[in-house]
């Protein structure tokens, strides 16, 4: 589904990914972890189109189409979504508007007409219930004074209605209490599938005890040191970084 | 509310007079500035002797598209009787390429983003305004923006 080829990418003249080689089935969950600054939203943000980011090697392979040549909005028309660390208020336009323009925006490029404005309530109360969200929510502003839980639980809400084929999690759990943690993993597990794939960044292994991924990659310095599975992670969780650092210094290809 | 595009100087503002006792006023002012537009805001609230009780609200936003435009803000209040209470509330806030990348990364293009924030945040006064009016009011926002190589 996503074939990522020698990546690298310079943020502001600063080489952050040396050489990203990753390779993400259809259906296949994978889990990116690394300490702080190691490239890991870097590669989130490029895969979704930023800007700011300059490819300088490498390619990025979605469904066979090159990926890092279409624009921000096409890839998400494509069927990729990310679910922001940070996600930003829009004040005054409201969460059903905004999804309703984003799911029509899709849905035109895929050929399809616009969602009837019933069907969309409909599908909007299925997706919100997953998440445990209320009707209010709906009607506020986009992110307009949400709380850092409400901001992720509306990203993966936006993910759920959106059904992208491919959907980034960058630090999806971080600033999440144990119980929106837990509705926000059964609402990313709700949507695992044979034809979805899923791209976790995350610090810390506790995402990963609910949302229990096929294969974990670590990251240091702009290159993947080490791949493994669900246990890689937890190992991480015992013993820290450090000891990957120590016994793969040299930059090691990931699973080809 | 007031729109200022390209090389557009818009200089606007309101006159609240408060002369009979217990009167209450709102003013609700929104300036975009778009281009090399710079919006002017001067508002002057005047309480006069012998309104008692009077009240005033006055709120004044700017929001800016691009970082080559402008917004000004003068307030001018004149109050002669001290029974009298005022608020002025004021901000600016700039579309930002965040939100517009935001936006991108659910499917909708930078253009129809840009529209879509300009009309969020002009929602508070056209909600006030008759139905057909907002309408007609929304689509001439978005005709005078000429969204087109404003944004990026």
């Amino acid at each position: 589904m996503l074939e990522i080829k020698n990546l690298q990418v310079k943020v502001a003249g600063k080489e952050i990914l040396k050489g990203i080689d990753l390779s993400i089935g259809p259906g296949e969950v994978h889990a990116v972890m690394g300490p702080n600054g190691s490239g890991k939203t870097t590669l989130a943000q490029v895969l979704a189109g930023r800007l700011t980011y300059e490819v300088t090697g490498g390619s990025a392979r979605f469904q066979g189409k090159d990926l890092l040549a279409m624009k921000p909005e096409d890839r998400a028309r494509e069927g990729v979504f990310m679910a922001f660390q940070y996600p930003v208020e829009i004040p005054g336009v409201s969460n059903a508007y905004f999804l309703k323009a984003a799911l029509n925006a899709i849905r035109k490029y895929r050929g399809l007409e616009e969602i009837d404005a019933m069907d969309f309530m409909g599908l909007v109360q299925d997706k919100a219930k997953l998440l445990g969200l209320d009707e209010t929510f709906m009607k506020r502003g986009l992110n307009e004074g949400f709380s850092g839980g409400e901001k992720k639980k509306n990203e993966v809400f936006q993910m759920a209605v959106l059904e992208p084929k491919f959907c980034i999690l960058d630090e999806t759990d971080s600033g999440l209490d144990i119980d929106a943690l837990r509705l926000v993993a059964n609402g990313v597990n709700t949507m695992r599938g044979p034809n979805r794939s899923m791209l976790v960044v995350t610090h810390y292994q506790r995402l990963l005890d609910y949302v229990i991924p096929d294969f974990v990659h670590v990251l240091v310095d702009g290159r993947i040191v080490k791949s493994g599975d669900a246990d890689l992670a937890r190992n991480l969780e015992k013993h820290g970084y450090g000891w990957i650092v120590e016994e793969a210094p040299k930059p090691q290809p990931a699973r080809a | 509310m007031a729109l200022a595009n390209n090389y557009q100087q818009a200089d606007t503002g309101t006159k609240m007079l408060h002369i009979g006792k217990n009167t209450r006023s709102t003013i609700i002012s929104k300036g975009i500035s778009s281009g090399y537009g710079r919006n002017t805001y001067r508002g002057r609230v005047q309480i006069h002797k012998g309104a008692t009780n009077a009240r005033n609200y006055s709120q004044c936003d700017s929001l800016l598209i691009g970082s080559t435009c402008a917004a000004f803000t003068f307030p001018d209040i004149q109050v002669q009787e001290p029974t009298a209470q005022m608020e002025h509330e004021a901000s600016t806030s700039k579309i930002g390429e965040d939100q517009l990348f935001y936006c991108q990364t659910r499917g909708i293009t930078p253009e129809d983003a840009t529209n879509m924030i300009v009309n969020g945040f002009c929602k508070q006064v056209f909600l006030k305004l008759p139905m057909e009016f907002a309408v007609e009011a929304q689509k001439l926002i978005s005709v005078s923006l000429n969204l087109e190589g404003t944004v990026g």
